[in-house]
């Protein structure tokens, strides 16, 4: 096991340096010049000659390109072209931002997309059971995710006054807690931190949730469909179990290797849905980051994001790949 | 079996409820923030808050916040002036006879914020000089070109040498991107200025949580008293719908909206709140090269002219009063406007024309490009409709807004729907899109703006810029728009100010919503006359 992990994660070094290669030359394919996007209609030829000095694009883009890769693996991402800011201390701040709500969108997901992918496969005789999930999941699918987003926010936030219009509540002010052990001697203002980032958090999870929610369930109905057709379902009917033991016993447990697919499958999503739920929600994290970095052609913040992200997926791919020998037995690696 | 499905999926989707509804009651507002006066504003964030550092209408809007500079726009009969000036930071200021030297006398006991101390003539010095040295990241030197030497004659006594009389040099010494005066102190690490700037304006810079708000505390010491408000929260709100909503909730004060539409103006409306409008604002407007086939022929120009209807393409976009049909192609309110005249609107006249032109089926125009952003896609839409009916067919593709400045900088495009603001003076507005040296040129690498391709007011700019009476200044850039009329190279659409929803019930403004400030600033002149009345 401890040998397949390691082969595993030194396949992902290659992957993860063809990913930034790749993104590079993306960025720099892409029409379009950061000092003119910076510049805008102000521009004059003299200062757009500067402003690419400055930031060093004149260099050739081979040099440019070693450049990027000899800080890259010392983890130095260079520094934001447009604020500045270095570019590993801007994804510091950003991610736990994303990591909460992608982590939470994927428990409302689950709570909501798996009990009703499964009802639905087993209901899926009675219409009037399968049918209004099926059109569940099918809103759900339709459903952008920023029109939802607008409508909780003109709902809870506005009509009922419920929620907090915009922003992330003080995660910063918690993670400093944590790390300094504040949250044992002021549980009380950790507690109220929490509770505020959690208020902050639940219209954004419920919106990216929802919505991945329907993908969820269909995913899930197809892999119940499939596990209990299979012959030892009929046996363990035939040889008379209870249903509730037939379904968690045997199909939940069978059905748990193509959803963990799914799992892995989901963040990429889920990471995807951020770019939209950040920006309806004015959450900071490193969607809104990365979408306006693109735009702006900030070559090192996108760049940055996007090797964020490309770890996240092979760090999840790699975890569901080790979890499926947990959940099946006759999965083995060596 | 499936009840005890059913009951335990209830029972979860009920503890879900629960919890929302827990979290819900759980966290009220702070209480701190209900007493002190805080005014939120939904804005984008801006690239810095080094007012030398950034073209952007965010980052020049809460700059206002923060910088003065030496000389201010006038207040005239109730209202903030364009081209009329009067001293901010300097207490007085004379010239040579040759025009030449001016010699600034400063205020006494203006302080920088956070203890930087008092404001000198090194300060001066120094806020000028590092933007003619071309540190890095400076967007505005070019406008401070015209300067030859500063000497600090005493704190309070500054010398400004230029190379030659400059008609327009108070203005460029406005509070207004180049013109901020900067802590020598505090900027001489340029690199950490961004972010920690240091001013002397009403408001000092508290703190930055990236991509969600900007915190701005009232400066007791500001040289024009200590405004009512105690603090700013500049939020970064990218979207319009969630900055109308925040406007309604009463989670923001003022906007500062992307763009502001019929429909954005209409919820304002139905929300019982204004739009403070403050021009002269952006002009959008069409170049047409004259170098660039079948531009290069008069009526080929004069054709296209007849066949946008202005006024069509300026009520759909901004009906009423969201804009002003444009008159020239300078701008109302800059120094030297007068009002144009262009083709009236007329089909059949332009296809007359093209015809004359040995085009009496039209022609194509291929691979055409346009920003995806802002108003580009919008207003070359509706003119695409109008060209076609003429039978000029726009083969049109939509592009990223930095790929689209990039390809009109290389002359791709035959026509250049451009859009801007600049100093509020026919000079630098004419020289930037009329003179031949700003001639885009992939060759040179020139990135000028002179989509136009003209040359024929170089001889009128000169002259402007070496005239020290004003009437004959306003005489010669008269001349210079009456011959870019006879050529037919631009065709302004609409001029559009700059607009900030605002809730009047809890926020007062100094200025008639309606062009009472009639300046250049991305946002209010004077933020310290603003004040919260509920």
């Amino acid at each position: 096991m401890v040998t397949y992990v390691l082969r595993r994660l030194l396949v992902a070094v290659p992957m993860l340096l063809g990913a930034m290669s790749i993104v590079f030359f993306a960025m720099r394919v892409l029409p379009g010049d950061p000092c003119v996007a910076m510049m805008g209609d102000q521009a004059t030829s003299e200062a757009l000659a500067d402003c690419t000095k400055n930031l060093g694009l004149h260099r050739p883009l081979v040099v440019q390109y070693a450049d990027y890769m000899w800080r890259s693996v010392q983890l130095d991402f260079g520094k934001s072209l447009r604020q500045g800011y270095p570019v590993s201390e801007y994804i510091a701040r950003m991610f736990p931002h994303t990591f909460i709500l992608v982590m939470a969108a994927a428990v409302v997901a689950a709570l909501v997309g798996i009990p009703v992918g499964i009802v639905s496969a087993l209901k899926r005789r009675n219409p009037l059971i399968d049918y209004p999930l099926r059109i569940f999941a099918l809103l759900g699918l339709s459903m952008p995710v920023f029109w939802l987003g607008i409508l909780l926010l003109i709902f809870f936030s506005l009509r009922l006054n419920l929620f907090p219009l915009i922003g992330g509540g003080d995660l910063d002010g918690v993670i400093a807690m944590i790390r300094s052990g504040e949250m044992f001697k002021y549980p009380g203002d950790f507690a109220i931190a929490i509770l505020d980032v959690l208020h902050h958090l639940t219209l954004p999870a419920l919106a990216l949730g929802f919505t991945l929610a329907a993908t969820v369930s269909r995913l899930s109905r197809s892999a119940m469909l499939e596990v209990i057709s299979q012959d030892y379902i009929r046996t363990a009917r035939a040889k008379g179990q209870i249903e509730r033991a037939v379904v968690y016993k045997h199909a939940l447990r069978n059905m748990m290797v193509p959803l963990l697919t799914i799992i892995g499958l989901f963040v990429a999503i889920a990471l995807t849905g951020t770019v939209l739920t950040e920006t309806v929600f004015t959450r900071p994290g490193l969607g809104k980051m990365l979408v306006d970095a693109i735009s702006a052609r900030d070559y090192p913040l996108a760049q940055g994001a996007i090797t964020v992200f490309t770890m996240i997926i092979i760090t999840v791919n790699l975890m569901v790949d080790m979890l499926y020998a947990a959940v099946d037995p006759r999965i083995t690696y060596k | 079996m499936s009840r005890s499905i059913s009951s335990r999926l209830s029972a979860a989707l009920v503890a879900g409820l629960t919890l929302i509804v827990a979290l819900a009651v759980a966290a009220p507002d702070s209480a701190d923030a209900q007493r002190k006066k805080v005014l939120n504003i939904a804005a984008k964030e801006p690239d810095t808050l080094d007012p030398h550092a950034s073209t952007l209408g965010q980052s020049q809007a809460i700059a206002r916040f923060m910088f003065r500079g030496l000389t201010r726009f006038a207040i005239k009969d109730g209202k903030v002036t364009t081209a009329e000036v009067e001293p901010d930071l300097a207490e007085s200021w004379t010239l040579s006879p040759d025009g030449t030297l001016w010699t600034f006398k400063l205020k006494k006991g203006v302080q920088f914020h956070k203890g930087h101390g008092e404001m000198t003539a090194e300060d001066v010095k120094f806020s000028f000089e590092r933007q003619l040295q071309k540190t890095p990241g400076m967007r505005y030197g070019v406008n401070l070109d015209v300067i030859k030497s500063i000497e600090v004659i005493d704190p309070h006594t500054v010398q400004i040498m230029l190379k030659a009389f400059d008609p327009i040099f108070l203005l460029r010494m406005v509070g207004y991107q180049q013109g901020y005066i900067v802590s020598k102190k505090a900027a001489t690490n340029h690199e950490q200025f961004k972010w920690q700037p240091i001013g002397t304006g009403p408001f000092y810079f508290e703190r930055h949580a990236p991509r969600e708000k900007i915190v701005l505390k009232v400066f007791d010491k500001f040289v024009g008293g200590r405004p009512q408000i105690d603090e700013v929260q500049w939020f970064d709100v990218p979207e319009d719908a969630t900055k109308l909503i925040g406007l309604e909730k009463g989670t923001f004060d003022l906007l500062y909206p992307e763009v502001v539409t019929a429909d954005v103006a209409d919820q304002v409306k139905r929300m019982g709140y204004v739009i403070d409008r403050r021009g002269p604002g952006s002009q959008e407007r069409f170049y047409l090269d004259i170098t660039h086939k079948p531009f290069d022929d008069v009526r080929v120009r004069k054709a296209f002219m007849h066949a946008i209807d202005r006024k069509a393409i300026k009520e759909t976009m901004y009906p009423g009063g969201l804009a002003r049909l444009a008159t020239s192609c300078v701008s109302p309110g800059y120094f030297g406007h007068i009002q144009m005249n262009f083709p009236e609107h007329d089909p059949e006249k332009a296809k007359k024309l093209l015809a004359e032109a040995g085009y009496p089926n039209g022609f194509t125009v291929k691979n055409y490009t346009i920003s995806k952003s802002f108003f580009y896609p919008k207003v070359l839409t509706l003119a695409q409709e109008q060209l076609r009916k003429v039978g000029i067919n726009v083969e049109m593709q939509v592009v990223e807004h930095a790929t689209y400045h990039d390809n009109i900088r290389k002359n791709l495009n035959p026509f250049v729907l451009y859009g801007g603001t600049r100093i509020t003076d026919a000079d630098p507005w004419l020289s930037l899109f009329f003179d031949s040296k700003e001639i885009p040129d992939p060759a040179t690498g020139n990135k000028g703006t002179n989509f136009a391709h003209y040359k024929a007011i170089d001889d009128l700019l000169h002259a402007g810029r070496v005239e020290r009476d004003q009437k004959k200044r306003a005489a010669i850039y008269a001349e210079a728009q009456k011959r870019i009329e006879r050529d037919l190279v631009c065709l302004p659409i609409s001029d559009v100010p700059s607009q900030w929803p605002r809730n009047q019930k809890r926020v007062s403004a100094p200025f008639d919503p309606e062009y009472g400030e009639y300046s250049l600033h991305y946002s209010y002149n004077y933020p310290e006359l603003l004040k919260i009345i509920n």
